[in-house]
């Protein structure tokens, strides 16, 4: 059920999209291609955070448990997207949880095994460090505009004038 | 042809609630009906007393009868959103371009509405799943502030019966909401689009097709097969009196649906 | 003068004449609107008779300044720029709409009645006359034929006169307006008043202005007199204190988004309105919904608008234009600039009245001469087609 990844599956995924074809072979190393059903919660608030994945088909949704609001889903990831933060930095737990919505496939990384590729071969290490980047980035952009509330009708009391 | 000088008066004769401030009216013609609109395309309607503003067509295309989708955001649409049946509204119009969706004929047709614009989007949509076999992929990409701001949400399923891919994300989910959270821009990145040939029609809050438009570029669609819809202050609707201006243009007769070629230098100009 | 018209060349009339030319259009069924001497002004006015034309009175004009002054001679028609245009009386400041009453059923709409008096403007200078004729393109002609403007101007009869003394702030010639007027008018007089002597060279320009001339006291122009007043009118355009670089606005204004120069303009700018009141071909509008008490009864009214007013681009939570620097080029790329997109012309007919009417003085042309130092600065030629900025981002 969980392959192995072939460097070339894994250079066409958006995420790595320009990374140096030495970088993505050692990356494969720690990648194995998942299959995930619908209704599986891939990790929940709290948890230990140890993975990453790259998405490749279906929707998975970051969610937060409120009491008498069950899981409200914050964000929606798709095709393309790297879900999975939380492992890289102390103290390497979920801050929220995901589940898929639809039945979906990916690329799942070891987060151990990338940190000591990414000791080995620092420019591995640069290169992800980018595209992590690139992505937080883009839901942080993606975040403010809904913060905006574009759709709200617009009032008076809404800016400094 | 002379611009008609008074509106025509229409009776209201179907209320629609989409949402908690937004209704859908269906008119009937009491006066001469005024020429028929095409997708796109306004109407100045006038509340007795309180006065007129501009809205966009936003019903099927053909019949005497107008449809028209109307947010309450100030005294005359909110006049309009509790008008009952029976009560007479004025309508001046058609005025403006139209969306143009036969341009796409033979090609990806892509949807993308933020809000309140999946209204003036509607007619543009419904006349191509009337004729669907004449383009390849019809895709809708909807945002919307929480599901219960979702216009037409009824329809949504209609529209996919007849071979629309239809997604909606929301920027705030309420609990029991299983579907996308995110901006419409997400969903961009996510769709398979032919770039090369695609028609794209955008419509929504401005920022909202901005940003939709720098995301189709960036999935190599041309900006001259972007299509936004652009609003700015409407008096008279007939380029009589200047208030429309958008540096050379004049939404109510060069616009609302502009080209985003033209529209992207203009859009970036603060306080043009 | 009995029989036919000579309609092949210039006619002659002594200012004694201008009387019976008065009556004379009087009797056609015109109101003659002329220019009278009042409230220390030369303002457009109902003539009753010659007398009431201001002979002998001149004007000095300067940026933000306006003084009426004797002059040394009695010319009729020895002034310019006054503060107001023939536009007041084609595209009234205020008018009613259409009204409407409550029924039973609803409601009914009725168009405002047009009961437009014929109007004979008299001393039309080439300027004004191109001003109407842009307005007229604006609001009379295409898809606004049917209009109440069209409806107006269909009746009137235009005597224009020619400027023989250009008026300090005018710049004319370099708009290509003047100082001869252009077509457009029924009659066309050029004065010619010195010592002793006191006439008008009289051009025919339609078939309703050759009739009105008969039965009046004209006779065919001699070479000498007709060389000597259109003398006269081309030496006016050689003697213009000011001159605008017409064939490159276009695009200079379209270049002008991120200019430093509207900073400049906009420290002085006080968002008045005045000149767009002033401007003979300002045309922008707004409509007022009226009821009365007993809400049974609406109105609609259009109204004079400018884009300096902060309503003026009103959206959503407030106005588009906020900054005054963004109010005054606005108006200034509109006036020179995208008129040109969306009237097929520009919109300036270089008269002079926004500088003289302005309470602080601006004047365009040193703006567009400044705007256009500020575009070669940057590298770009101010007559190249519209692109980025070289210099300075879109603020």
């Amino acid at each position: 059920m969980n392959d192995a990844v072939p460097a070339s599956a894994l250079a066409d995924h958006a995420f790595l999209r320009g990374m140096p074809a030495d970088d993505v072979t050692r990356l494969a190393r720690a990648a194995v291609a998942v299959r995930l059903p619908a209704g599986r919660r891939l990790f929940d608030e709290g948890a230990p955070a140890s993975k990453c994945w790259l998405l490749t088909a279906g929707h998975v949704a970051l969610d937060l448990h409120m009491p008498g609001r069950a899981n409200l889903i914050v964000e929606t990831l798709g095709r393309g997207d790297v879900i999975g933060f939380s492992w890289l930095s102390p103290p390497h737990e979920w801050q929220f949880g995901a589940e898929v919505v639809e039945s979906a496939e990916a690329f799942e990384l070891d987060g151990a095994t990338v940190m000591v590729l990414c000791d080995r071969h620092p420019e591995l290490g640069y290169q992800l460090a980018l595209r992590l980047l690139a992505a937080a980035v883009q839901r942080l952009q993606a975040t403010r505009i809904r913060l905006l509330d574009l759709y709200a009708v617009p009032s008076h009391d809404a800016g400094a004038r | 042809m002379s611009l008609q000088a008074v509106p025509a008066r229409y009776r209201v004769a179907s209320r629609a609630a989409e949402t908690h401030d937004t209704v859908t009216l269906g008119l009937e013609p009491v006066d001469d009906p005024i020429a028929p609109h095409r997708p796109g395309q306004f109407a100045m309607l006038y509340v007795f007393g309180s006065g007129e503003v501009p809205i966009s067509i936003s019903g099927e295309p053909g019949g005497p009868g107008l449809v028209y989708t109307i947010r309450s955001v100030g005294a005359v649409t909110r006049a309009l959103c509790e008008a009952g049946p029976g009560e007479l509204i004025g309508v001046r119009g058609p005025y403006g371009t139209e969306w143009g969706v036969t341009d796409a004929a033979g090609q990806d047709l892509v949807v993308v509405a933020g809000g309140i614009g999946l209204a003036p989007l509607r007619p543009a949509l419904l006349a191509a799943l009337a004729a669907r076999e004449r383009y390849r992929r019809v895709t809708v990409l909807i945002g919307t502030r929480t599901p219960d701001d979702l216009v037409f949400a009824g329809e949504l399923e209609t529209w996919r019966e007849h071979g629309a891919d239809v997604r909606v994300t929301v920027d705030r989910a309420a609990a029991g909401w299983r579907g996308h959270v995110g901006v419409v821009t997400q969903l961009i990145d996510r769709v398979d689009v032919d770039p090369a040939a695609t028609l794209a029609l955008v419509c929504g809050p401005e920022v909202m097709m901005r940003l939709t438009a720098r995301s189709l570029g960036a999935r190599g669609v041309a900006a001259d097969r972007i299509r936004v819809s652009l609003e700015r202050n409407m008096r008279c609707g007939i380029a009589e009196c200047g208030h429309c201006q958008l540096g050379p243009l004049l939404l109510c007769r060069d616009g609302p649906v502009i080209s985003y070629r033209r529209a992207a230098a203009l859009l970036t100009v603060k306080e043009l | 003068m009995d029989g036919p018209i000579p309609a092949d060349g210039p006619l002659l009339m002594e200012a004694a004449a201008l009387d019976p030319l008065l009556d004379a259009l009087r009797g056609a069924g015109y109101r003659v609107i002329g220019p009278t001497v009042a409230d220390r002004a030369i303002v457009l006015a109902e003539l009753g008779s010659a007398a009431d034309l201001p002979f002998g009175w001149g004007v000095s004009l300067e940026p933000g300044g306006y003084r009426i002054r004797r002059r040394d001679d009695s010319a009729a028609f020895g002034h310019s720029a006054g503060p107001q245009s023939w536009k007041q009386f084609l595209h009234p400041p205020r008018e009613k709409v259409w009204s409407a009453r409550r029924t039973a059923g609803g409601f009914e709409v009725e168009a405002a009645d047009e009961h437009a008096p014929r109007l004979a403007f008299f001393g039309v200078r080439p300027c004004d006359l191109r001003a109407i004729e842009i307005q007229d393109q604006v609001l009379g002609r295409g898809e606004h034929a049917g209009s109440r403007y069209a409806a107006r101007r269909a009746g009137v009869f235009i005597v224009a006169v020619n400027c023989t003394e250009p008026g300090a702030t005018c710049f004319c010639a370099s708009m290509s307006t003047g100082p001869q007027a252009g077509p457009g008018y029924d009659l066309a007089l050029t004065e010619m008043a010195g010592a002793g002597t006191h006439r008008f060279l009289i051009d025919v320009g339609s078939p309703a202005g050759a009739d009105l001339l008969a039965g009046l006291p004209v006779r065919r122009a001699d070479d000498a007199t007709a060389g000597s007043a259109r003398s006269a009118v081309a030496g006016a355009a050689d003697r213009m204190g000011r001159s605008m670089p017409a064939d490159i606005l276009h695009d200079l204004m379209a270049g002008s988004a991120g200019a430093a120069r509207w900073d400049d303009v906009a420290s002085r700018c006080l968002t008045c309105g005045n000149c767009t009141m002033a401007c003979p071909t300002c045309f922008c509008t707004t409509v007022e919904d009226t009821t009365d008490l007993s809400g049974d009864h609406a109105e609609r009214w259009q109204l004079w608008d400018s884009c300096f007013d902060l309503d003026f681009s009103h959206l959503h939570a407030g106005p588009v234009r906020s900054s005054p620097r963004s109010r005054y080029r606005q108006w200034l790329t509109h006036k020179l600039g995208t008129w040109h997109d969306q009237f097929g012309s520009s919109g300036c007919v270089g008269c002079g009245r926004c500088i003289v009417w302005c309470p602080v003085g601006i004047d365009l042309t040193e703006e567009v001469a400044a705007l256009q130092a500020e575009a070669g600065q940057a590298g770009n030629s101010p007559g190249a087609a519209p692109q980025a900025q070289t210099g300075g981002e879109p603020s």
